[in-house]
């Protein structure tokens, strides 16, 4: 399943599940998915990179089941997504000389894809950390939480860079960037660069 | 300190000073002048109390040579009537101002050739360009390395690795450097009971691939060199100490002079693992402390100092060096030491060179 719009975080793709699946599928699709990643983690050796890479795949599939088995907080995580793809879309058709428009929905994005991350991402992590039936499932113990903090940090930042990527530049103004002229330059600022 | 109050009696600013200003920051590659010239209270603006006939502004403006191809090049191209233009609506407008793109990627470019890699970083950042350069620099150094050429290959990977971007930085991303105080720590964070514990003492493939994890701190960077054979590696890895740390040369004789230094302690040390009385034996034998052996390996003494604070400390000056020491228990402390595997490849490339016994050989 891909993800049209990367950054803000999909639990449907993330489950390999479509929008309309029922709580129940949900259910056992992330039983299915972690006994298999539970499986993986046992079978790998346990370099750091990988203890990382497992532990934010862990609580990426608790967060999605989390939100997603129930009725109202899925609801919410839908029409929350859904209204800041919504704003992200009017903010791209601006005009670029409209910069009183652009500031104004700027700072309204701004703050609500911040505050979406931070819930989707970490608070929905925290709270499936407390729940049993994903405590269970995926042997989750408080070692994990304290060390999928910094791991988490840098994985909603990863996803704010994706969307701020797509978004029109307001700090700086648009770059004419040419790229067969940027190779020429680090080829130039390689010979003369006093590192 | 509150900023003093506009009372409406400022000097008009002038032009010319501005464009010296902004060209300044621009050839110097300096990211952070460059914002403060944009400040709501920045000299460079008209009605603000800020006026760079203040000594305080002076470090703003270009002292002696002006005619420098880079402040040309950069004069020139902030006086281009668009991008001036630009420069005056944001400074006259009263609210947070748009850094003009063209200029910002010049001094980025800039700042890559003076070295100032975390400023290049910002701006190529700011840009939406710093990953796509990384990856210039990378298929670069790839290639240079390819071709022999180590010199540009060990290069690319210093300004490739110089532009990583830090994501997990609180409380937001912050340009990435090389801690290698810090992680020189966790290179030693187990006490070498087996050999494989320590680093110098491991076999060639995997003690220079823990050298790269560890000088090149980047995943995306050592991925590069995977497929790469060990010779390159090898030849990779001096080119780039050598390129971190032109201190080097003197360490070599430092870790050579602290190595004939050892042979005094050699019989102490193999006594340290029995009886507890360890400090009674160094307290009847002349000759110091075996803690010498740490201050002669850094270069000076730290008072009282742990073995962690050594090898944080030596790791600041001279990276490549914890890949050639170990830890030694002394009785009750211990300390850091030469260690060496004598056929090392590593060792041999980087022209570390100790007595078979005081290094703790193997």
């Amino acid at each position: 399943m891909t993800d049209s719009f990367p950054g803000y975080i999909d639990f449907y793709a993330i489950l390999g599940l479509d929008a309309e699946t029922n709580p129940g599928a949900i259910r056992n699709t992330y039983k299915k998915l972690m006994k298999q990643l539970l499986v993986d983690i046992s079978k790998s050796q346990q370099t750091g990179e990988r203890i990382d890479h497992f532990i934010l795949e862990m609580a990426k599939l608790n967060a999605a089941v989390y939100v997603l088995r129930d009725k109202e907080t899925r609801e919410t995580y839908d029409s929350e997504r859904a209204s800041l793809i919504a704003l992200e879309q009017e903010w791209c058709a601006l005009p670029e000389s409209d910069r009183e428009s652009h500031d104004k929905i700027r700072r309204q994005f701004d703050a609500r894809v911040r505050a979406f991350l931070s819930k989707y991402v970490e608070e929905s992590v925290l709270a499936a950390a407390l729940d049993k039936e994903v405590v269970e499932t995926s042997h989750w113990n408080p070692a994990y939480t304290r060390h999928a903090t910094r791991l988490l940090r840098k994985y909603r930042h990863g996803l704010l860079h994706d969307i701020f990527e797509r978004l029109p530049f307001h700090e700086v103004t648009t770059p004419n960037i040419d790229w067969s002229e940027r190779e020429t330059a680090a080829q130039r600022l390689l010979a003369e660069a006093k590192v | 300190m509150a900023r003093k109050k506009n009372n409406g009696t400022d000097a008009p600013v002038d032009t010319e000073q501005v464009v010296r200003a902004f060209a300044k920051a621009v050839a110097e590659g300096d990211i952070v002048n460059f914002k403060v010239l944009f400040a709501p209270w920045a000299p460079t603006r008209q009605g603000t109390t800020e006026s760079f006939d203040d000594p305080k502004y002076g470090y703003l403006l270009p002292e002696g040579d002006e005619s420098s191809p880079a402040f040309s090049e950069a004069l020139e191209r902030v006086k281009a009537s668009g991008t001036w233009a630009h420069i005056e609506g944001e400074l006259a407008a009263k609210r947070p101002a748009q850094l003009p793109g063209e200029l910002l990627l010049l001094l980025a470019d800039n700042a890559v050739r003076l070295g100032k890699f975390t400023a290049a970083a910002q701006a190529y950042e700011l840009l939406r360009a710093r990953r796509r350069m990384q990856k210039v620099f990378y298929d670069q150094a790839v290639d240079a390395l390819a071709n022999d050429r180590l010199e540009d290959a060990a290069k690319g990977f210093r300004i490739g690795v110089g532009l990583a971007y830090d994501y997990a930085a609180f409380p937001e991303p912050l340009p990435a450097v090389g801690q290698y105080q810090t992680q020189a720590l966790m290179l030693h964070a187990v006490y070498p009971t087996k050999p494989d514990h320590c680093v110098a003492l491991l076999p060639d493939e995997i003690q220079v691939q823990a050298a790269l994890d560890y000088l090149l701190y980047e995943n995306e960077a050592v991925a590069r060199l995977h497929e790469e054979p060990i010779e390159k590696k090898l030849e990779l890895i001096a080119g780039f100490v050598h390129l971190i740390d032109p201190e080097w040369d003197a360490f070599l004789v430092r870790y050579s002079d602290t190595c004939a230094l050892i042979d005094r302690f050699r019989e102490r040390m193999r006594d340290g693992d029995r009886a507890g009385s360890i400090e009674q034996q160094i307290a009847d034998q002349d000759g110091g402390d075996p803690h010498e052996i740490m201050a002669a390996l850094l270069g000076r003494e730290i008072p009282s100092g742990e073995w962690w604070q050594y090898l944080r400390e030596l790791a600041y000056r001279n990276p490549a060096a914890a890949l050639f020491v170990g830890r030694q228990r002394i009785g009750d402390s211990e300390i850091i030491m030469p260690r060496l595997r004598q056929d090392s490849a590593l060792a041999a490339r980087l022209g570390i060179k100790a007595a078979p016994e005081a290094a703790g050989a193997v």
